[in-house]
């Protein structure tokens, strides 16, 4: 039944807005003021802004095209910060899917119900914590003398205490640890809603064709979760593209050690509130749009071919 | 018979073995887990860390103390952060749930014209990077001469297009007939709205709650660019400001100690909530 068939509006119905339309404005009022003041409009005020050249903080200047990308393009520290951000990336996502897929199975094998609730809201405890007490945490767990923590551990094996985020050769694996250990959680209790949501008769025809559990790991439960993955893959991977907070705590808005954990978003903000080039780090946010945009399409992509296979 | 029931017994015995082990797998897992979360206490009460780590690491502190605590409270202003923290939680919440749930009730249940261009404006910017945009908001609040205003805070909390995604969802699910048998004995939009379909709506509320809560409480970037003034400060920012110019691996029974008051909000719901909230991160995540 329709709305507008109601007697008190149909005698309405001529005209173009009813007052189940303005009604329906009244109430999406909030939300569509929210997303076009500051939704809509900083996208397209960022584009403005990045052609123009910003002095201070107005939102206007001089025109000048595509020199602030040109800019951008040609700044050696753009291509650290975004080699950085990619190699954090690629390490803590495919590592953080690897291990919750690997620990999400652990969890969903075992056959003691409290165990499993117990395991879950362990395993998902980091993930509560903020990224400020997480790096504040970790800044002392690995810490670079004998004292820290980790360096005690490996001490016990006779080796050499680690410069974790004070060594550049070293400081961006520390970072792919640390949020590990952050964001392993979240993943792990949505592979394990998927897996249960793999049907039983898969399994029990597979187990008639003699399957063991490893084999139905690989052929029923990898391949029917792979919407899964690949939305671990879009969600990783634009988290990994923004990351900020634990670089900004530890190396400042240098990137220490040596530049090495110089990210996208440091030299945005970096350029942005720090050097006030505000059309420049406009256009660097652009380019980070455009990048996290391909990589999510192409991964997407990947998912529908792949599908269209089988 | 008897080798059937051998063979019963013998699978039985395999099984649990298997869950012995996956037990003690698991254990270790987490004990690497919580091992972080254990040195922190420890430490946060050990007077004698205060402005060096313990060497060894140590399973109960060398000098049981509160003063790290009082300290904490001290040259951190942690009760004012804390304080900041909530009113722009509760603010932030309280917007963004009404905004969210208002819409999702109008785009499920009104169907009003260019009630599917609202939805999907909202969807695809629901894509867009907050980075991407901070830069202009920055630049819009600071013209409106709302830097270290909570406005920058509850303003901006009125675009929960993820919120109105969710909340339209769940009215899709509640029967639309309650709606026209409300208006029908003469009830006003806003009264179906709040007096029929909301008491319907706690669950997606709480779930609301909770994810946008463990989201103002934890957030930093935007703190750090709007507010200046120490004593707007929100907990992430007092915390990371106070160690950003102290040193950050710098006094560790101190910041230990406010690290985890900074904690006990979010580990005090998670602990209520626990299942709640996995089910909402499930969902969440799974929706998206």
């Amino acid at each position: 039944m329709k709305t507008d068939t109601f007697p008190e509006t149909s005698n309405k119905r001529k005209k173009r807005f009813t007052r189940n339309d303005w009604m329906g404005y009244l109430f999406s009022a909030p939300l569509i003021i929210g997303v076009l003041a500051f939704a809509i409009y900083p996208m397209i005020a960022a584009l403005i802004m990045s052609f123009h050249q910003t002095s201070g903080l107005s939102v206007g200047g001089k025109w000048v095209g595509f020199s602030n990308y040109n800019y951008v393009v040609q700044d050696a520290l753009f291509w650290q910060a975004l080699t950085n951000t990619f190699f954090i990336g690629i390490w803590s996502v495919l590592l953080g899917i690897i291990l919750s897929f690997v620990l999400a199975s652990l969890i969903n094998n075992l056959n003691w119900s409290t165990g499993k609730n117990f395991f879950k809201a362990v395993f998902f405890l980091p993930n509560v914590v903020s990224g400020v007490a997480t790096t504040l945490l970790f800044s002392f767990l690995f810490f670079p003398s004998k004292e820290g923590l980790l360096n005690f551990v490996i001490g016990i094996f006779g080796i050499d205490p680690v410069g974790w985020f004070t060594n550049p050769q070293i400081s961006r694996y520390s970072i792919v640890l640390m949020s590990l250990w952050g964001a392993l959680g979240y993943n792990t209790i949505i592979f394990l809603a998927g897996l249960q949501s793999v049907p039983r008769d898969l399994y029990e025809a597979a187990e008639v064709d003699g399957a063991g559990t490893y084999r139905k790991w690989f052929y029923i439960t990898i391949p029917y979760l792979r919407p899964i993955f690949v939305f671990m893959l879009i969600m990783g991977t634009i988290g990994a593209m923004k990351r900020f907070t634990d670089v900004w705590l530890i190396g400042g808005t240098a990137g220490n050690p040596g530049g090495s954990l110089m990210t996208v978003v440091l030299y945005i903000y970096r350029n942005a509130f720090l050097a006030s080039q505000m059309g420049m780090a406009t256009a660097a946010s652009y380019l980070l749009f455009i990048i996290i945009f391909i990589l999510t399409a192409f991964l997407m992509l990947l998912n529908r071919r792949k599908d269209s296979l089988d | 018979m008897n080798t059937v029931d051998a063979k019963i017994t013998h699978r039985r015995k395999k099984i649990s073995l298997n869950q012995w082990i996956l037990t003690i797998v698991l254990f270790l897992g987490s004990f690497v887990m919580i091992v972080p979360f254990l040195w922190m206490l420890v430490t946060s009460f050990d007077w004698a860390a205060r402005l060096h780590i313990n060497f060894p690491p140590r399973l109960w502190p060398e000098e049981p103390s509160v003063r790290t605590f009082e300290a904490a409270f001290t040259s951190i202003k942690m009760f004012r952060y804390i304080t900041n923290s909530i009113m722009v939680s509760a603010g932030v919440i309280i917007i963004s749930a009404l905004s969210a749930l208002l819409s999702g009730y109008a785009l499920s249940k009104l169907r009003f014209k260019g009630a599917n261009i609202v939805l999907l404006l909202a969807l695809s910017t629901m894509m867009i990077p907050f980075e991407m945009t901070m830069i202009p908001q920055y630049l819009l609040f600071s013209k409106l001469g709302l830097v270290d205003n909570y406005l920058a805070f509850y303003l901006p909390a009125l675009n929960y297009a993820f919120g109105t995604f969710l909340a339209k969802a769940f009215f899709d699910q509640l029967p639309t007939t309650l709606r026209e048998a409300a208006i029908l004995d003469g009830a006003k939009e806003v009264s179906v709205f709040s007096r029929v379909y909301l008491p319907l709506c706690t669950p997606i509320i709480a779930t609301m709650i909770i994810l946008l809560f463990l989201g103002v409480w934890n957030d930093m970037l935007w703190p750090l660019l709007i507010l200046k003034k120490a004593t707007k400060y929100t907990i992430q920012i007092g915390l990371a400001m106070f160690t950003y110019n102290n040193g950050i691996d710098k006094q560790p029974s101190i910041i230990m100690a406010a690290t985890t008051v900074s904690l006990i909000p979010v580990v005090v719901v998670y602990m209520f909530l626990q299942r709640y909230i996995i089910e909402s991160i499930a969902l969440s995540g799974i929706k998206q």
